[in-house]
């Protein structure tokens, strides 16, 4: 009995690893078949990955990761997949469940795991949760590709150089991309320096390249505002007479609009500075349908909405 | 207090959570009365995948479109509660329930399908589950009230009509109106109200928006015009009580706020109101068993006096008490009533008044 | 002058399959007090809906002073059976008895001052003036079946219709209707009432008519109601169709 039971926990511990041994078909070549959560994962794997794997997203454009369900369709593209990568951090909170079942029968990836927790922000509204939208500090995000570069060399080793040149090159560009935010950001006034959008998606932004950042909902859209959470924000808006705040392309604007008409009747005319990509890419097909892209718009717009 | 309604999104959520109460609230006061409360419920499921429909259909996300797909979807329910109880040997509650399931699973199999669409995050269909009263613009407010006023007016001119409805449809019958059209009538008043709120309570809560006023109101008065206006102020209270309570406190969510003001309203009301009240009622109680007590040791002592030869004898409490339970508080009542004198430590005999009320 | 107040040819009422009214022919003439009896389930209270049209017939009609129902609503006035209503509805004597104005007032129109003296004047018909802003629930069963019958009084109909008028009530409120019913009698107007008690029936009323799902006899008390019929109606469930041959 004991020795059937030893057997049995081994058996389990072997099933326990994140990454398990790289399936027959990986092996013969053929291109490894990856789900990807949000599309600026998806985006991430392609640049690493190139002509080695075939990426499936789940959450399109303008799809909110914080309230999206599973369908039969995703789970059975899930159970396909050699490897399947996520946010983690809880952003896709209603798949958590989904998930970790997987994870006992397939290789995932939570991209996040690669940041190291001192450099994660932890809201005091949401102790205990990490907030889950680093991929605006475009340095975090660089950590993000590092691990979905590993974990590919460690499914297909025989392709890790092409991984690791790929990622080099993708890194590089992110470098720039990273260079370039500041560049713009410097053009914004210190005292304009304030992005307020409808939940809590930009703390990371705001660390790395100095915003003070409001969001109405907090860091899920699951969370629903209160009539107090508008009345506090309309305030500050007043008192800053800050000239523009955002809407954001996976969010209903209809809670930005009721701190809009806030505003207005306190007297202060506040502009909709324009919709920014927060957890959602544009388009495929556009250039904000790339991660690089929509980093590129969201700055471009903040600057034209706050500069002035 | 008062200055907390000059910020202008208090005064915008609880203007608009204030019409959604008057309007659930007086209509949804002939539900609660022709036992028909949960209909407010199976509506409001039934609503769901109205709202999601007409998203899909017309793509628009304006407000008014997809309100137009809830009252439709909540109308079609309750016709098919009708049919269904009508033609088969299915039962009116069970009957509710399966229409409000079905309906209501079928609208979040269509929003788990919408999510996919690249425009449904802007549509922000999910706040029509729970409410998002942070997110009523001034034009949503206009609705609100264009569409209850008209609700309200219509109750108010077919208001005896809706009385036979609702008290004796058989005899309304028999005089000439037409009193299935009358339901149709009162229902589709109902659904106007249901719809009205969605966006602010949301499909799941919306039923209490329609019973607890009412509930709440006929605890304080048996006049049914009074029951419907109480019911209209008891649906406002608790749409600005929440709304202000929910401001108050950050990250409160309004809708259920709202709700939970409007069952401490009920509570209070069961507790307290009028005659009906429980808490009335159990002082009441006591108080009678307290007068029935001192009644029959009164009379026990007559007793004792007759069956006695020594007519102005005392008695002890203890005889007493073995008579008719623990005599000793009803004794000093009527001691102070001057029904009976003390003779001595344990001796209690009959005054000559305390004789003649205990012979009456 | 002798025109039957009610006449009923050929009625039929069906649920689905089963019948519940089956060919009934019967004739209440005007100035009578007629008794309709019968058990449990043999299509009393059917028979007075379908001839106030709240049912439709399958077969048959009914005409009340040679017309249909619809166009002499006017002239009818019904009471409902006092358990069909729901006595805790926050409403009071005298506004349950202003009902009976509603079919005159129309549509929107509210009662007004003529309406209430109609009200309470019926009330004082039944003896319950005192009782006018009572609510209903704290009414006996008596005073219930007296606020019923007010309403249908302040209808000034030719035709009564009531369903078991007598279920229920006190002595006093019994001797009370009987001597309203006589009333309305002696003023030419026509009573029907699904009545329960066979004891009261020749004593009551002037016709009778015997119904299990159909008509087993219907006409003057003394010649109608006798054992023989009396068995016929009662009597197990021969009187339903397929094993009555007549």
């Amino acid at each position: 009995m004991p020795k059937l039971l030893l057997a049995l926990l081994l058996l389990a511990l072997a099933g326990c690893g994140p990454v398990q041994p790289p399936s027959a078909r990986v092996l013969e070549g053929e291109a490894i078949d990856v789900v990807a959560t949000i599309g600026m994962i998806s985006d991430a794997v392609e640049q690493v990955g190139g002509d080695r794997v075939a990426v499936e997203g789940l959450m399109g454009p303008g799809i909110d990761p914080h309230l999206y369900k599973a369908s039969e369709g995703d789970l059975r593209r899930l159970e396909r997949a050699d490897v399947i990568f996520y946010n983690g951090l809880h952003l896709e909170a209603k798949m958590a469940d989904v998930l970790e079942r997987i994870g006992e029968r397939r290789a995932t990836s939570a991209v996040t795991d690669a940041i190291p927790r001192n450099r994660l922000q932890s809201p005091p509204a949401f102790a205990g949760q990490y907030d889950p939208h680093v991929w605006f500090d475009v340095g975090l995000w660089m950590l993000a590709v590092e691990q979905i570069r590993d974990t590919l060399s460690e499914l297909d080793p025989g392709s890790a150089a092409l991984y690791r040149r790929n990622a080099a090159a993708y890194l590089v560009e992110l470098e720039r991309l990273d260079a370039y935010v500041r560049e713009q950001a410097s053009l914004i006034p210190e005292r304009r320096r304030v992005i307020i959008t409808a939940h809590d998606a930009f703390n990371y932004f705001g660390e790395a390249y100095g915003f003070e950042v409001r969001g109405l909902q907090g860091i899920s859209t699951a969370a629903e505002a209160g009539a107090g959470d508008v009345q506090g924000l309309a305030r500050f808006i007043a008192e800053r007479r800050i000239p523009a705040i955002f809407v954001e392309s996976s969010v209903s604007p209809r809670t930005i609009q009721a701190v809009r008409e806030a505003v207005q009747a306190r007297g202060f005319d506040v502009e909709i500075g324009g919709s920014l990509f927060s957890d959602a890419m544009g388009d495929p097909g556009t250039p904000e349908g790339t991660y690089v892209g929509m980093v590129r718009h969201n700055i471009d717009t903040i600057v034209e909405g706050l500069r002035g | 207090m008062l200055d907390l309604f000059d910020d202008y999104t208090l005064r915008t959520v609880a203007l608009g959570s204030a019409a959604l109460g008057i309007t659930s609230g007086a209509l949804g006061t002939f539900a609660v009365l022709r036992r028909q409360s949960l209909l407010g419920d199976a509506i409001s499921h039934a609503a769901l995948p109205g709202v999601a429909i007409a998203f899909l259909l017309t793509g628009s996300k304006a407000p008014l479109v997809l309100v137009a797909g809830a009252a439709l979807a909540g109308f079609l329910g309750t016709l098919l509660v009708m049919a269904v109880t009508r033609t088969t040997r299915i039962k009116y509650d069970s009957a509710l329930g399966i229409v409000l399931s079905v309906f209501f699973g079928f609208g979040l199999v269509l929003l788990t399908f919408i999510q996919r669409r690249p425009d449904a995050s802007q549509a922000g269909l999910d706040r029509f589950l729970f409410g998002q009263a942070a997110g009523l613009l001034q034009r949503d407010l206009v609705t609100m009230a264009v569409l209850g006023g008209i609700a309200l007016a219509a109750m108010l001119l077919v208001w005896k009509e809706l009385k036979l409805l609702a008290f004796d449809p058989d005899y309304g019958a028999s005089l000439g109106f037409p009193m299935r059209a009358l339901d149709v009538l009162l229902t589709s008043l109902l659904v106007v109200a249901i719809v009205i709120g969605l966006q602010t309570v949301g499909v799941v809560l919306m039923a209490a928006m329609v019973i607890a006023p009412a509930a709440a109101a006929r605890q304080w008065t048996d006049r049914l015009g009074l029951v419907v206006a109480l019911a209209a102020a008891f649906g406002a209270l608790a749409g600005v009580s929440g709304s202000v309570l929910s401001s108050e406190a950050a990250r409160l969510p309004t809708g259920p706020t709202i709700v939970l003001c409007a069952t401490a309203i009920v509570i209070v009301s069961l507790l307290g109101a009028g005659r009906r009240g429980l808490v009335w009622r159990a002082l009441r109680g006591r108080r009678d068993r307290r007068r029935l007590r001192v009644a029959a040791v009164l009379a026990d002592l007559l007793a004792l006096e007759q069956q006695h030869p020594d007519a102005h004898r005392g008695h002890s409490a203890a005889v007493l008490s073995v008579m008719s339970g623990g005599a000793l508080p009803s004794l000093q009542v009527l001691e102070r009533r001057g029904h009976v004198q003390r003779l001595d430590e344990d001796e209690w005999a009959l005054t000559e008044a305390g004789r003649t009320e205990a012979e009456r | 002058m002798s025109e039957a107040a009610i006449e009923v040819t050929d009625l039929t009422v069906a649920y689905g399959e089963k019948p519940v009214l089956w060919d009934v022919d019967l004739e209440v003439p005007q100035g009578t007090l007629m008794a309709i009896v019968g058990p449990n389930g043999a299509g009393k209270t059917t028979l007075i809906r379908a001839i106030l049209g709240m049912v439709k017939p399958a077969a048959g009609q009914a005409l009340v002073h040679g017309k249909p129902y619809e166009e002499q609503r006017r002239r009818v006035a019904y009471v409902p059976q006092r358990g069909s209503v729901d006595w805790d509805f926050p409403t009071n004597v005298l506004d349950v008895v202003l009902m009976g104005r509603y079919g005159r007032l129309g549509w929107v129109r509210r009662p007004g001052g003529e309406d209430r003296a109609a009200a309470r004047e019926a009330l004082e018909q039944v003896g319950m003036s005192e009782l006018a802003g009572r609510q209903i629930s704290q009414l006996s069963g008596g005073q219930q079946q007296r606020v019923f019958l007010a309403r249908a009084l302040v209808q000034h109909a030719d035709v009564y219709f009531m369903d078991e008028p007598f279920q229920g009530v006190d002595a006093t409120t019994e001797r009370a209707i009987v001597e309203l019913l006589r009333e309305l009698r002696t003023r030419g107007k026509t009573v029907v009432a699904v009545h329960h008690d066979l004891q009261t029936v020749q004593e009551y009323f002037d016709q009778v008519t015997l119904l299990n799902v159909r008509r087993i006899g219907s006409g003057p008390v003394g010649e109608v109601f006798t054992e023989e019929n009396l068995r016929l109606t009662y009597g197990g469930r021969a009187a339903l169709f397929g094993r009555n041959g007549a």
